[in-house]
């Protein structure tokens, strides 16, 4: 029988459609594009201005730096003089005030994040923090988010070159309110924070949990979107990824490296896209009016592999349908020969 | 220079590239449709004991159900989302909520031709569809577990197909759509606090800047609106308020299969046949604040992947800006 089930964070309805059910790896995604090579790389070749370097310091290395922050190629927002908002008839505008930076993973032409060090992915973690940590600053500025793109289905241009971006924004989006605004309602209800419940939840059912690492726990969420989407909790409570991941770093890129090559081995290297949900910023007047925030909402990474197109059903209606329960997706994961 | 805007109806914002800097047809990959199923393709006329059996069909008179010469046809989906035996069963699973996958998922098959879309169609075969789309529609309504009726087309791969033969979909559902609701609810909301009907403002608006009409006709109106979700997205309105999409005057059921077709003509020419979804959205079955909402149809091209952003935030990135794909949607004249 065909489930309904409700995401307790957003609230949103996915059919475990059972009745199509398919077997976990059959599902391969059919538009794989070849890579460019590295000749071809602009990240590789990159001559935009830097806004921030993790530097390399081997005298040996190929490239001084580890990782590298840049403006956007094709950015969507920029840091215009002036945040302007305006009426147009019914609509509400804002102009294009905003930050979209690239964070150039490597120094060499390798595509995909599961495929660098442990030690490398954390440099990464650590150049999301201080980015935050900067972004924060601006008073104008009420989000931020980090996310990766990777292979064509994932909305990547697929050049090879493995890079997530960033986006600072001077409105909260839609999605954030929705989830902030549920997680509020459960704390006035129970006291608690609900990603904390769930974790306990998950800890003790074990049947969607992919694998964990000391601080932190990799789940398939019980009403995902998508097949195989995995949810990255830590286990520790906190409101935002900057506090939050402080000396986690490397434990971080831990558990980051061994779901996405768990990914990658299991399901012949898909699309996927990876999202940091973390709190907005909270200055002194918005925290007076949302007192308990800090103890609502809890930091975590949502990692969506693309293997099927989004159709009519889920753009019109908001309802996703998932051919795979949860439960067997995360028992694949957890049955894949890490080489 | 780009700009945040916001949908007045739910509140979602959109980053919107800039005019000059926006993306034409171009811009996007391109994507091919072969068909070459034809030979083994279920929806085809003599293989109709291949699919379950019809629930309803548009065929000539004297023509009897499940043999080969009707015109539309609507059968149950071989692999339904969701199964029409049952109750809801709501139950909890720890913090989860769960209840059983009630609800019916039946296929409308759009024309017995193999090699042709719906765009492809005559007016007066997009008529019989929306005719077999129309009775389905009232018939499922009927059935007291649902609560909404929905309809949908998926055309090409991108747009989540595999199935070459024209095809669209109705899913009745136990529960109403969360995008439905943030509308109702949007929608509601504008009409307690300024007593008129949201969807008939923006048509006043649109109508009034001209900037984003695709075309205006008798009793429809199309146009790229001002936030959208997807590059070259198109939305029909009737122009006269409306709640329901059900009954028709035969005047504008024809009306509406002149518009359907022609802006489905405009996509596949001005932008090169790319996959695209459309699905209604009309009001839950008896809903009662009928004023204040409107039915319409919301067409997306696929022309370009959601990502990372989109999902994370529920803000769309558009490199279009529609008054620029409406100008590009506009200068085509079908035959």
């Amino acid at each position: 029988m065909p489930e309904f089930r409700k995401d307790p964070v957003i609230g949103r309805w996915v059919i475990i459609a059972t009745e199509r059910a398919r077997r976990p790896g059959t599902i391969i995604d059919p538009q794989r594009v070849d890579k460019k090579d590295s000749q071809e790389c602009p990240f590789c070749h990159n001559q935009e201005p830097e806004i921030y370097t993790v530097p390399n310091k081997d005298p040996q290395a190929s490239s001084p730096w580890s990782v590298k922050v840049t403006p956007s190629g094709t950015p969507l927002l920029k840091m215009s003089p002036q945040f302007k908002r305006r009426g147009h008839g019914l609509y509400d505008v804002i102009n294009d005030y905003g930050v979209h930076e690239v964070v150039i993973e490597t120094p060499d032409h390798i595509a995909n994040m599961a495929d660098l060090s442990e030690k490398q992915i954390a440099y990464v973690m650590n150049t999301y923090v201080y980015r935050f940590k900067e972004l924060s600053q601006n008073k104008n500025f009420l989000y931020v988010i980090a996310y990766k793109n990777y292979g064509w289905a994932a909305g990547s241009r697929n050049i090879g070159h493995s890079r997530s971006q960033i986006i600072a924004s001077s409105v909260n989006p839609l999605a954030v309110k929705e989830q902030m605004s549920r997680a509020k309602k459960y704390f006035d209800y129970h006291d608690r924070c609900l990603f904390c419940d769930l974790i306990r939840q998950e800890k003790n059912d074990r049947k969607r949990v992919v694998t964990e690492s000391e601080h932190f726990i990799a789940i398939t969420p019980f009403a995902p979107r998508f097949s195989f989407e995995i949810w990255i909790l830590p286990k520790e409570h906190h409101c935002d990824f900057v506090h939050g991941v402080a000396g986690k770093e490397l434990d971080l890129a831990r558990i980051l490296k061994d779901t996405l090559t768990r990914l990658k081995i299991g399901l012949a290297d898909p699309s996927y896209n990876y999202v940091i949900q973390t709190a907005p910023f909270r200055s002194q007047e918005r925290g007076a009016r949302w007192p308990t925030i800090e103890e609502d909402y809890h930091w975590h990474i949502e990692v969506m592999p693309r293997l099927t197109r989004v159709a009519g059903f889920e753009k019109g209606s908001g309802f996703y349908i998932c051919s795979i329960p949860p439960e067997h997706t995360a028992e694949f994961l957890r049955e894949v020969e890490l080489s | 220079m780009s700009e945040l805007r916001r949908d007045p109806i739910i509140g979602r914002w959109a980053i919107v590239a800039d005019k000059e800097e926006s993306w034409g047809p171009d811009n996007y990959d391109k994507e091919v449709h072969e068909r070459k199923h034809k030979a083994i393709c279920q929806f085809c006329p003599g293989r109709e004991k291949q699919t379950p059996p019809e629930v309803d069909a548009i065929r000539p008179q004297g023509s009897a159900p499940n043999k080969p010469d009707w015109i539309a046809r609507a059968v149950s989906n071989k692999f339904p989302a969701l199964r029409i035996e049952g109750n809801l069963d709501k139950r909890a699973d720890g913090i989860y909520d769960v209840s059983n996958g009630v609800g019916a998922h039946e296929v409308l098959i759009e024309t017995p031709d193999h090699d042709r879309d719906l765009a492809d169609l005559s007016v007066d075969e997009i008529v019989n569809v929306i005719r077999l789309a129309q009775s389905r529609s009232i018939s499922l309504a009927k059935d007291r577990r649902f609560k909404y009726i929905m309809l949908f087309k998926n055309y090409g791969q991108s747009a989540g197909t595999s199935i070459e033969h024209a095809h669209s979909q109705i899913i009745a559902l136990p529960l109403v759509p969360r995008y439905v609701l943030e509308e109702l609810e949007g929608s509601l909301n504008y009409f307690k606090f300024r007593g008129r009907c949201i969807y008939c403002d923006i048509i006043a608006q649109e109508q009034q800047e001209q900037e984003r009409i695709i075309l205006d006709n008798e009793a429809f109106i199309s146009f790229c609106p001002y936030v959208p979700r997807y590059p070259f997205e198109c939305w029909i309105l009737p122009k006269e308020h409306s709640s329901d999409f059900c009954y028709l005057s035969d005047h504008d059921r024809h009306q509406l299969a002149l518009t359907l077709q022609d802006v489905l003509k405009r996509i596949k020419t001005t932008l090169k046949d790319p996959s695209y979804n459309f699905y209604l959205h009309v009001p839950p079955v008896n809903y009662k604040e009928s004023q204040s909402y409107h039915w319409h149809i919301e067409i997306v091209p696929q022309l370009s992947r959601v990502a990372g952003f989109e999902w994370g935030t529920g803000f769309y990135i558009v490199r279009t800006e529609p008054g620029v794909a409406a100008e590009t949607l506009r200068n085509y004249s079908p035959e």
